[in-house]
């Protein structure tokens, strides 16, 4: 049998034969019941997520996450300038952390996502693949954006105690964008390597 | 079943092409002839990684969780809160459902990651038969888990950057953050370094 119609069991070692589940169902190990793949996704269909996580990602950086009150005081909190006062105010690990995990990583993330889908949904072979794909598989298990969208509803609710907190749009943008990770990430990357086999001269 | 390991196949861990490996033993190493990465039978020195990381995180455990976490200050009040003092405070204002949450993510799951992760090392040292497939289970359900505990950070950071904005307030992040920041990564890395082959590796049942 060729090594390219056998999978592993990442969990037990375990050796399958590969067979093409008719949708993206998941594949589960006999022996200890891990899940070991998943039927190909529509390339397209990842596309349409990864653009639909591009504008989420937008709306969340550029309109409020909250607004503020206290008294006769309004403030609209963005992300941006959220992180642009904790700076100012000499928080730099503050500033650093929500840049990173908010900002760059999703950035990144999404990037490399378009960089790679769209020539693939064109059928030819982006630049760089191969160290694109490694990149884009080290970074998937440092994803926060769900945490984070918890962490805000949990911040809320902590606020009320000092101002009166109102989520703004911002938010909605959040949450859109942590649930359409979430479903990128339920895309098997094999997708996108055996789709590169079939462009490759 | 058949293993890999005895048919002398491996996943690479960077493209996940099932490679045919040239040599046979722990040691052997073979180029992925689609990635170039180095292939390998079982994670290298994963039982050393893991209880390193362990250690330096369970060292962190103790101030990440007895000292302050946040500064709260609003005139004439002022709050100086651990991670739990923390969980009581919205169970006090009673935000229970969140209390709980923030409390399984915060307490529960780094004890829970601590705690399991050091029983699968010991098991597989041992080379323990004891319910492989439970085990098993158990492992996936730290990968998933893991990230969760990163919640108090993001509540401590974002508390204080929106408070700046505003003149109501001051919020400030107290020394308990980077130790707590700390453990959740370095579990996570335990985790991640752990390889779950190990479980099956002597635990096999025909």
């Amino acid at each position: 049998v060729p090594a390219a119609e056998l999978v592993l069991c990442s969990y037990c070692d375990t050796v399958h034969r590969r067979i093409e589940p008719a949708g993206r169902e998941i594949m589960r190990c006999v022996v200890c019941d891990s899940p070991v793949y998943r039927g190909d996704g529509d390339l397209g269909a990842m596309l349409a997520v990864t653009v639909t996580a591009a504008i989420a990602f937008l709306v969340a950086n550029a309109l409020p996450l909250l607004t503020l009150s206290s008294g006769s005081h309004q403030t609209r909190a963005t992300l941006w300038h959220a992180i642009a006062a904790s700076y100012d105010r000499e928080l730099p690990f503050v500033a650093i952390a929500l840049t990173l995990t908010l900002i760059v990583a999703p950035a990144i993330e999404l990037g490399l996502l378009l960089w790679l889908l769209v020539p693939l949904c064109l059928r030819t072979l982006p630049l760089g693949f191969t160290s694109t794909m490694g990149l884009l598989r080290t970074l998937r298990p440092w994803r926060m954006v769900g945490v984070f969208f918890l962490g805000v509803i949990v911040a809320v609710v902590k606020l009320a105690a000092l101002a009166t907190a109102v989520p703004g749009w911002g938010m909605f943008g959040v949450a859109v964008l942590a649930l359409a990770l979430a479903s990128l990430s339920s895309f098997d990357l094999g997708t996108l390597w055996r789709r590169a086999g079939e462009v490759a001269p | 079943m058949i293993r890999g390991i005895d048919v002398g196949l491996a996943t690479c861990h960077g493209c996940e092409l099932v490679v045919r490996m040239r040599d046979v033993g722990d040691h052997a190493a073979t180029a992925c002839p689609r990635c170039d990465a180095s292939v390998r039978f079982r994670k290298r020195n994963a039982r050393t990684h893991v209880i390193a990381l362990l250690v330096a995180a369970l060292a962190l455990y103790f101030p990440a969780n007895a000292l302050t976490i946040m500064y709260t200050e609003q005139f004439p009040e002022r709050r100086a809160d651990t991670i739990l003092s923390g969980v009581r405070y919205l169970w006090a204002r009673g935000s229970w459902g969140l209390a709980m949450i923030v409390f399984a993510a915060s307490i529960v799951v780094p004890v829970l990651k601590l705690g399991a992760l050091g029983f699968l090392v010991v098991s597989t040292t041992r080379h323990s038969a004891w319910r492989p497939r439970a085990r098993t289970r158990l492992y996936r359900s730290l990968e998933v888990i893991g990230h969760w505990s990163m919640l108090d950070v993001f509540v401590v950071a974002l508390l204080t950057a929106v408070v700046q904005l505003g003149q109501f307030a001051r919020v400030k992040p107290g020394p308990a953050v980077l130790p707590f920041a700390g453990v959740v990564i370095l579990t996570m890395l335990a985790s991640a370094s752990f390889d779950a082959r190990a479980i099956w590796d002597r635990g096999m049942r025909e």
